[in-house]
């Protein structure tokens, strides 16, 4: 314990005031004849071992009276670092205040009100020659101010501070403090660590920091740890993670999410209650039963009633850290599609139709497309502009006044798939569809006759898939090695890119030959697959691949394919969009009005922009202010920073070698009421209870 | 008008103060207490030479043949005796007068009242080891000797009212009024029993239980020596601190003295030494119904 104001101890020598009165006042009494005598004798009797107690009670308050006061006005504390510093001398001191994560974990008092309420403690702790600093730590610690006697703007400082939702790099902090204090012209340096000390944010593997001396020489600074958990576990659960995924099995637009969630304390949990929330409204509800320290997941599924852009998000039972009991997907559910099937091959026998597979992938249970077949001529005379998207399979080059209108619907945003066959000219083609097509038609390449005996060992093969595309996405592991099994016996060849062109390869033969091509036109999207959607050219129609090629290629044409699932974003890091040409994302804004600017890469790749400042999901707004629905994202907290796994103080002795180490429950000046406030409260309350004797 | 106790102290004289307290009295009763007298027969006497011949029987001379002189007893309302407690105890008073001098007022008073209708009233004057007794007379000089030897008295000694009721017990011949003014501090567990035990002696007793202010408020503060007033005990205590005790104690003694008085089937009367005297006799006077 050391004393603001050591002088005012001489009072406690007031202590002995009540024993030398006890034992020097002989007043002579005042003699009185009395005639009831005997009353006052028994009396005395009867009342003598309670006024014996009483007086030594009252001795004891007064005592206590004169010796509670001038210790308070003494202004006493159990900052062991002034000990420290007594026993060293003083010292220029940096204070580190943790802001990670943990800090946000909330039993009776939020961990990081305790938290500056240790750091103004040890700043109020110093004494007046000695300069200080604060490094408030972040996830990247900003530039310290060096050490110095403004007291005042180290306070706001602290004041100003706020948690973060991330692990820090508390040994990066250290060094940084320990960096600040390499200027002052005083031999003792002094790092104060107010922390949570968890494992995730400090790191015991390396070595404590050292300073320079005043010669350059290193310099080991004395340590003062400051627990602000004041030795307690904290418990911890958090939803780690969410996949979703379409579910098509469960009808059009269901989709099932698998949720992860984990168990950071030593306790199981029975029970845990998680929520499902679209676009903020409850929809469903699961138990989830997690053993001590263990994971567990949870699928939970719902059907969307429309199409569109939606935030889900799983939300878990709140515990002391609710920040990481949610983590939100924004998903892009796709929206009922028509398609016009336009059928230049039209057949009695189903198996030999041209659209017969085609029809029947996209009228799939669980697809989004509703398809309208039609043969060449009747498909004419629709008005394009009632469907998402055409497809053309195996179609005589249209006549020029319908070529145009496909055109004019392709600009507007249509969607168009041509597939090719028998009834394909290439040239007739060129000159009515070449400017829509991604590539012009060379010629029709036979690899084998289909129906010869080796047929299937001459038909020429997929070797390439663009799985990076959206449409070809799903087709990993024994899906890819399915599609690449399928065999072609005939198919178009393709001119090379056109100037100024982008077309995109997305999947090619042994040979080289482009399979699956696309490309933008305007607003719109055209695909082209270089054989026939039935089994003349190609056995890509029975394939398990064909069905959820054909629906994707579909949703692909339309823009409906989620391809900002893939954004995955911590918080911390940054984000990169992909906004069509025609968009100039400039903001991403957080669900507490936060933004971040969004920066254009260089070539065309998409904005960026970051670091994510919380979680959850985020809005993207251009220039002017309008939302960009389609590009908006979710962001999480890391995993690894809700484990709130601390470091034991003899761990951190040990580290920190014979430093001292103490917790803020030691009574010391954490509490937020100085110990002479308690003193003058119990010398108050002496004195009351020394009246409340004095009356009876 | 009622006198209380600091304008009695100033009357010098048990007889003024008597005499004021038995106006003051006589104007609270608005009533004569005169009760008369008789002359009743008691028996015959040869006559002797020096017999009152007015006092001869005629008809039995003419019956007998001899001279047979009447012989009469001169019968009176009521024999009293008031018996003042002198111990050293009854010095104590805070207010002007002390308790003896209360005590004695209050039996002169009364002495005088008897007297006045004609009944005998006594004296006796006791402490331990003293009882100085005036016998009961009818006369009107009867009064000044009984004043006399009212003021006379000197408080001193132990209390000792066991031994003054085996006294009385022994001298009163028949039923007599004893009216005892004492504060009743007597050591003797027994002495307020034997006391009222001179009720089952047919005896109308009456017990002015004196009391003093500052008995009965204990109004002292700083530490303090009390001296007894009786013998040489003293103790040193602090007042407040044993105050509560100390009139929880007495205010038991003086309802236990009240509430024997009442099972003896006795007039009790508590006087206080700062109340005017005539209202405490009125009181004791009105509820004997005005008679004594």
């Amino acid at each position: 314990m050391t004393f603001g104001q050591p002088w005012f101890l001489l009072g406690m020598l007031a202590a002995f005031i009540p024993l030398l009165v006890h034992l020097f006042d002989r007043r002579r009494p005042r003699e009185v004849p009395f005639a009831a005598l005997d009353f006052v004798l028994r009396s005395q009797r009867r009342t003598a071992s309670r006024l014996k107690l009483k007086r030594l009670l009252l001795y004891l308050l007064r005592t206590l009276v004169l010796l509670a006061i001038p210790i308070a006005l003494a202004r006493p504390s159990f900052a062991t670092q002034d000990l420290a510093a007594a026993r060293r001398g003083v010292a220029a001191t940096a204070i580190v205040l943790d802001t990670s994560l943990a800090l946000r974990w909330e039993g009776r008092t939020r961990l990081f009100e305790v938290a500056k309420d240790e750091a103004r403690a040890a700043l109020r702790n110093l004494a007046p020659e000695e300069p200080a600093t604060v490094v408030i730590c972040s996830r990247t610690p900003t530039s310290v101010a060096p050490v110095g006697f403004e007291r005042a703007r180290l306070v706001n400082a602290i004041e100003d501070a706020t948690p973060g939702y991330e692990a820090v790099d508390l040994n990066r902090c250290l060094e940084v403090a320990a960096r600040s204090l390499d200027d002052s012209p005083l031999p003792n340096r002094r790092l104060v660590l107010v922390s949570a000390l968890t494992q995730s944010s400090l790191r015991l593997e390396s070595s404590p920091p050292l300073g320079a001396g005043l010669k350059g020489e290193k310099v080991k600074p004395e340590f003062v740890v400051r627990d602000v958990a004041k030795g307690k576990e904290l418990p911890n659960r958090a939803l780690v993670d969410v996949h979703a995924e379409a579910a098509p099995q469960l009808g059009p637009r269901a989709w099932q999410f698998t949720f992860t969630v984990r168990n950071f304390s030593k306790e199981a949990a029975r029970d845990v209650e998680l929520l499902l929330e679209v676009d903020g409204e409850v929809v469903q509800k699961g138990f989830v039963d997690l053993a001590a320290e263990g994971t567990a997941q949870k699928t939970l599924s719902w059907k969307f009633a429309k199409g569109g852009v939606t935030t889900v998000t799983g939300r878990l039972e709140a515990d002391a850290l609710p920040e990481d009991d949610a983590h939100s997907v924004v998903l892009s559910v796709p929206r009922a599609l028509t398609a016009l099937v336009i059928n230049g091959s039209p057949s009695p026998q189903k198996y030999k139709d041209e659209a017969f597979f085609t029809e029947a992938a996209l009228a799939a249970t669980g697809s989004p497309v509703r398809a309208v077949l039609r043969d060449a001529d009747a498909a004419w005379r629709e008005k394009l502009s009632d469907y998402d998207v055409v497809l053309l399979l195996n179609v005589e080059a249209p006549p020029a006044e319908a070529a145009d209108r496909l055109a004019e619907f392709v600009n507007a945003g249509g969607g168009l798939f041509v597939s090719v066959g028998d009834r394909v000219d290439p040239d007739a083609w060129n000159q009515s569809m070449g400017g829509v097509l991604p590539r012009k038609l060379r010629v029709i390449k036979t690899a084998v006759e289909p129906g010869q005996g080796d047929a299937d060992t001459r038909a020429a093969r997929l070797t390439q898939v663009a799985l990076n595309h959206p449409v070809m996405v799903p087709f990993t592991g024994r899906a890819r090695e399915g599609l690449l099994s399928t065999r072609f016996y005939r198919y178009a060849l393709f001119e090379g890119d056109a100037q100024g062109v982008e077309t995109e390869v997305l999947g090619t033969m042994d040979d080289g030959a482009p399979v699956f091509l696309s490309a933008r036109r305007g607003k719109g999207r055209v695909f082209v697959f270089c054989s026939t959607v039935d089994r003349d050219w190609s056995d890509l129609p029975i394939r398990t691949s064909f069905l959820p090629l054909m629906q994707r290629i579909a949703g692909w044409l339309t823009g409906t394919l989620d391809e900002r699932e893939e954004i995955r974003a911590k918080v911390g890091e940054s984000v990169t969009l992909k906004p069509d040409p025609n968009q100039s994302p400039a903001w991403a804004r957080a669900g507490s009005g936060a933004e971040v600017a969004l920066t254009a890469l260089p070539q065309g790749d998409g904005v960026t922009g970051g670091p994510m400042p919380e979680p959850g999901p985020y809005l993207v707004v251009d220039a002017k202010g309008a939302t960009l629905e389609k590009l908006g994202f979710a962001v999480s907290i890391d995993a690894g920073a809700s484990n709130l796994s601390r470091h034991s103080l003899d761990a951190l002795s040990d580290w920190l070698g014979e430093e001292s180490v103490r917790t803020s429950g030691s009574g010391g000046p954490e509490s937020s009421t100085p110990l002479w406030t308690w003193l003058i409260t119990l010398a108050v309350i002496a004195f009351f209870f020394e009246g409340l004797l004095l009356r009876k | 008008m009622l006198l209380d106790a600091a304008t009695l102290s100033r009357i010098t004289g048990l007889k003024l103060r008597a005499r004021a307290v038995v106006e003051g009295v006589l104007s609270g009763l608005h009533k004569s207490p005169n009760q008369g007298q008789s002359v009743e027969f008691a028996e015959h006497k040869e006559y002797a030479p020096g017999d009152e011949i007015r006092h001869l029987d005629w008809k039995a001379y003419g019956k007998f043949d001899k001279y047979y002189v009447k012989r009469y007893e001169h019968e009176t309302n009521l024999r009293s005796v008031m018996v003042v407690d002198t111990s050293g105890s009854m010095g104590f008073g805070t207010t002007g007068l002390s308790k003896l001098d209360v005590g004695r007022i209050m039996a002169a008073t009364l002495s005088h009242l008897l007297i006045r209708q004609q009944d005998a009233a006594g004296v006796a004057l006791v402490a331990q080891g003293r009882f100085a007794e005036i016998p009961p007379r009818s006369s009107a000089g009867h009064l000044g000797a009984v004043m006399d030897a009212l003021e006379s008295a000197v408080p001193s000694g132990l209390t000792d009212l066991a031994m003054t009721a085996d006294a009385l017990a022994e001298k009163l011949p028949r039923r007599s009024l004893v009216c005892v003014f004492s504060d009743f501090f007597d050591d003797h567990q027994d002495a307020l029993k034997r006391i009222l035990a001179l009720r089952s002696r047919k005896h109308d007793v009456a017990l002015f239980h004196l009391v003093d202010k500052a008995e009965l408020e204990f109004p002292y503060d700083d530490p303090t020596l009390f001296t007894s007033m009786e013998d040489g005990r003293h103790v040193e205590v602090n007042p407040r601190e044993i105050r509560a005790s100390y009139l929880e104690e007495f205010n038991r003694f003086l309802d236990a003295t009240r509430d024997a008085c009442r099972a003896a089937d006795c007039d009790y009367e508590r006087v206080r030494t700062d109340e005017p005297i005539d209202e405490v006799l009125l009181r004791f006077l009105g509820r004997r119904g005005g008679k004594l």
